[in-house]
């Protein structure tokens, strides 16, 4: 049972570290949580849903468009409101996230809400391997080797490309990154872009083993943050570990002390996390100077 | 030192210091000439003939009400009140004291559940069982206070996320509080005996609770207490070094704040008879938020206009196929790329956009803008 | 006069690697005037900041009242009788000044959330109270002639009344030991006469011990009785103002010898 807790732990931990990633990417280079990062996933998912099922395309072509579609909608948001914020601190900012929660709930409630979907997806949950004493499905294999591809690719783009090492020039002093000829805000507008396109890989690995309705990603968003802070809000590796870390924590309390208070777990170790190691796991400390 | 000579300055300063000569001991000649006005002025809610004309006035008219308007009315008004009872409680927390809380929604539901079970299993009077709530919400709020002291705006944000989910999904879970079908709130008797039946008997127990709460609020905040909030929001570094303990106001702010949504919470399981953990979401958190920042941040009277006009917009847009025009453009919108079923949905679309709009273009919300029409109409026509 | 009031000891504090205080010594004695100079970046403020409670030093103790007061809360150390001003202003910007001085009262006030949150009439005990402490506010407020911005949000009044408003907040907690950290900055010079002018009367009149960092050289020299001069963290002279004046290191360090015979003639 331990070793099949682990496994169950591990592959919904990919996606939790997936939504941490996300969010991170956003965190890294304005310090904002994003709260309309589950829901942003939600409606691509939905995307990828309606061309699959009402447009019968294969599902190739249906991923890839729900991908695109996610990155209009990142870049959408912090070009037409973000970026227009009056008085841009944290709190305008986390509303102006919440604002945007509302109405992607909202639009998503109202072309879908009615019935619960279920959403094809070309590997079963249903096909599994046997691993020792523990099964696997295909999915979980699957979702674990795109987050951590996924996560290889985001290493080398923040590492080798001119946008990478630009973002975390940015992330670092904005003012700095301006002067020196990089254009901040268009490298925010591509940090959301991005975001939302994990956000919607999450999703989409989601959406197969839950039902699929607008309210998908309301407990992930949470699992996400809980993640994140467990991991370094400013460490994407660290991040995704937490995801890791998350769910397997997660599992086995549901597993060996009470299903009816898993829910409680992601909280549990947000306020922990917060209160004796506010940095996170893996990330370095960080003083505010006077 | 253009006007005053150095004599009057030493004056001024033995005054200062020296309590026993300037206050309880023989009056001199400085002290009368340095008192000019009345400093009650400066702290009293009502300091005028007019505005005590108009308190009385507002006062009549809240007792009339509920005598002329129909019944559907009444619901909203007594909706209103609950409302603007929890926005003057979160306003406390997020406007006066520059904390987040995404989780007010949990506090809400803590005062439902608890008065409601107070009152079922164990028999409490109503007010009793209230209060008791409101005092439970305020422990819960002190406690997830704590960890607010070593977190600043987004982590904060994150924690009470975590709280207000946790706390529905627990209630949901728990047989005690009916699961996730929810639980019956009991026939209502004001001191023991005077059954409330009627909306209209509600009314007048909910709209007096929030007036008294309201003004509670409003003086809290213009004495010791509400200075020291202001103080931590806009600089915490400087509070501290005068004096102000930073661990005990930060997590009084949320006990206050929990307080006033765990009465509200309480009041709204009446109102609406019947309450399941399912509409204490997430989403109602943001709706509190929101009715805060629309009614502008770190104003009482704001918080009032805020709550109001919210839940009257609420209302409205629940009904929003009713509407002319409006209903029927997006009936047909619905009819040909939505779904006529989700159309309720509108709502959230319109609600997301007034928050982000606000926050985009009127950062003082609806109470900024009440502060500019004053300010042109003052100076009309010119 | 002559008794010792505050004392620091062996003060150390470094952040990652960089040694802000290192080995900072001085008394101060009663209702006198300590300056601290050195240039920008030397830890002067960082002193103030372990004082205030704000950082925690490595090392060495702060004693007030021959009380080790080293690493207790900031507004521990505001009980005991320690006010501040802040070299960026650090105002309650969405506050009148009379009601950024009212914080001041802070710890002179008793009002609770009970009796803050009921009071209905003049006779009301917060009431009461709150009516008290806004006359004896008033007393300041005449006294650093600050009357025409009584009513205003001080986030838009002019740079040196916002200083001014600080040393009154800090006033009105009626301490015994004031800092003042940089209280000159961006006055003109006319402002400038009156602080001085001010300052010399709250040591005189009020018998407050100053704890100055100022970086006008006439000022110190002016008013101080005692100086230290530190340069990276370390100590580099300590004495009366003519001695600092002639001490070779700190002229070296600090001054600049034409600064000198400026400020000195």
């Amino acid at each position: 049972m331990f070793l099949q807790l682990i496994v169950s732990g591990i592959s919904i931990g990919s996606i939790y570290a997936l939504v941490a990633l996300a969010m991170v990417i956003i965190y890294k280079t304005s310090e904002v949580p994003n709260f309309a990062q589950g829901e942003m996933a939600m409606l691509s998912t939905f995307v990828a849903f309606m061309l699959l099922a009402s447009f019968g395309q294969p599902f190739v072509i249906s991923f890839a468009g729900a991908l695109v579609f996610a990155v209009v909608l990142g870049v959408f948001l912090e070009f037409v409101f973000l970026r227009r914020a009056k008085d841009p601190n944290v709190l305008s900012l986390i509303l102006i996230t919440l604002g945007f929660e509302m109405m992607i709930y909202g639009v998503a409630s109202w072309k879908w809400g009615a019935e619960q979907q279920s959403f094809p997806f070309p590997v079963s949950d249903f096909d599994i391997v046997n691993l020792g004493p523990a099964v696997v499905s295909y999915l979980n294999i699957v979702t674990l080797l795109v987050t951590l591809f996924l996560m290889f690719i985001l290493f080398l783009f923040f590492r080798y490309t001119k946008v990478g090492i630009a973002m975390k020039a940015t992330q670092q002093n904005m003012l700095a990154a301006r002067i020196n000829g990089i254009r901040a805000n268009r490298i925010l507008s591509i940090t959301w872009g991005m975001s939302s396109l994990i956000g919607a890989v999450a999703g989409m690995m989601l959406a197969p083993i839950a039902t699929l309705d607008p309210n998908l990603m309301l407990d992930p968003l949470l699992k996400g943050f809980a993640s994140a802070v467990l991991g370094g809000m400013t460490t994407l590796v660290g991040s995704a570990l937490g995801g890791y870390i998350l769910g397997i924590i997660e599992t086995l309390f549901g597993g060996y002390i009470s299903l009816q208070f898993k829910s409680i777990v992601a909280f549990l170790i947000i306020v922990l996390v917060l209160c004796f190691k506010p940095s996170g796991l893996f990330a370095k400390h960080y003083v505010r100077r006077v | 030192m253009k006007s005053a000579g150095p004599a009057s300055v030493k004056a001024a300063m033995v005054l200062l210091f020296n309590e026993r000569s300037a206050y309880r001991g023989e009056k001199n000649q400085d002290q009368e000439m340095d008192i000019k006005r009345d400093y009650y002025e400066d702290i009293q809610l009502l300091d005028s003939k007019v505005l005590w004309f108009w308190f009385l006035m507002l006062i009549a008219a809240l007792i009339t009400f509920p005598f002329v308007a129909s019944n559907y009315y009444i619901y909203m008004a007594n909706y209103m009140a609950i409302n603007v009872l929890v926005t003057v409680g979160l306003n406390i927390l997020v406007g006066y004291t520059g904390q987040i809380s995404l989780g007010h929604a949990g506090f809400f539901a803590i005062g439902a559940f608890f008065t409601v079970l107070l009152m079922g299993k164990l028999s409490f009077p109503f007010l009793v069982a209230l209060v008791i709530s409101g005092i439970l919400a305020a422990l819960f709020g002190f406690i997830l206070g704590l960890p607010a002291l070593r977190l600043e705006g987004p982590y904060l944000a994150i924690a009470t996320l975590g709280f207000g989910m946790a706390i529905t999904q627990v209630i949901g879970r728990w047989e005690l509080f009916g699961g996730r079908m929810g639980i019956q709130a009991p026939p209502l008797k004001l001191f023991g005996f005077y059954p409330i039946t009627t909306d209209r008997g509600l009314y007048f127990i909910i709209v007096t609770i929030t007036l008294l709460l309201t003004w509670a609020a409003r003086n809290l905040m213009k004495t010791k207490i509400g200075r020291a909030f202001i103080a931590i929001r806009d600089s915490d570094i400087a509070a501290q070094t005068m004096g102000v303990n930073l661990t005990y106001y930060k997590t009084l702010a949320f006990a206050i704040s929990a307080f006033y949504a765990g009465i509200a919470g309480g009041l709204m399981a009446f109102m609406l008879g019947f309450i399941n953990p399912s509409s204490f979401n997430f989403i109602l958190s943001i709706y509190f938020l929101a009715f805060v920042i629309v009614g502008g941040v770190g104003t009482i009277f704001g918080s009032i206009m805020g709550g109001m006009v919210m839940t009257w917009l609420i209302l409205m847009l629940d009904k929003v196929q009713d509407l002319t025009y409006i209903g029927d453009i997006l009936m047909t919108i619905s009819e040909r790329w939505m779904s006529v079923t989700g159309i309720h949905n509108v709502s959230s679309i319109i609600l997301g956009l007034i928050i982000v709009l606000i926050v985009v273009f009127e950062p003082l919300g609806l109470y900024g803008f009440w502060i500019r029409t004053k300010i042109y109409w003052k100076a009309w026509p010119f | 006069m002559n008794e010792d009031l505050f004392r620091v000891e062996n003060l150390f504090i470094s952040f990652g690697g960089l040694r802000a205080v290192d080995n900072v010594n001085f008394t101060v004695k009663k209702e006198t005037i300590f300056s601290i100079i050195g240039p920008n970046g030397a830890g002067k403020t960082t002193i103030f900041n372990c004082i205030n409670g704000l950082y925690n030093p490595d090392s060495g103790r702060v004693l007030f009242k021959g009380e080790d007061i080293t690493g207790i809360k900031p507004h521990k150390v505001a009980m005991k009788g320690i006010a501040r001003t802040f070299q960026n202003i650090e105002l309650f910007s969405r506050m009148t000044t009379m009601e950024n001085l009212m914080l001041g009262r802070h710890l002179h006030m008793k009002t609770g959330i009970l009796s803050g949150a009921t009071f209905f009439r003049r006779k009301s005990r917060a009431a009461l109270e709150e009516i008290k402490h806004r006359e004896r506010v008033e007393h300041i407020i005449d006294l650093l002639d600050l009357q025409y911005a009584r009513n205003q949000f001080v986030g838009s009044l002019p740079y040196g009344t916002q200083k001014l408003i600080e040393l009154g907040r800090a006033l009105a907690l009626e301490p015994e030991l004031l800092l003042l950290d940089e209280p000159s900055a961006g006055m003109n010079t006319e402002e400038k006469q009156d602080l001085i002018f001010w300052i010399k009367d709250i040591q005189d009149e009020l018998g407050v011990t100053i704890l100055l960092i100022e970086h006008d050289m006439r000022m110190v020299m002016d008013i101080s009785d005692r100086i230290l001069a530190i340069n990276f963290g370390k100590p580099i002279g300590e004495g009366a103002p003519e001695e600092i004046q002639n001490n070779p290191e700190v002229l070296q360090a600090y001054l600049g010898e034409d600064e000198l015979t400026n400020a000195a003639s």
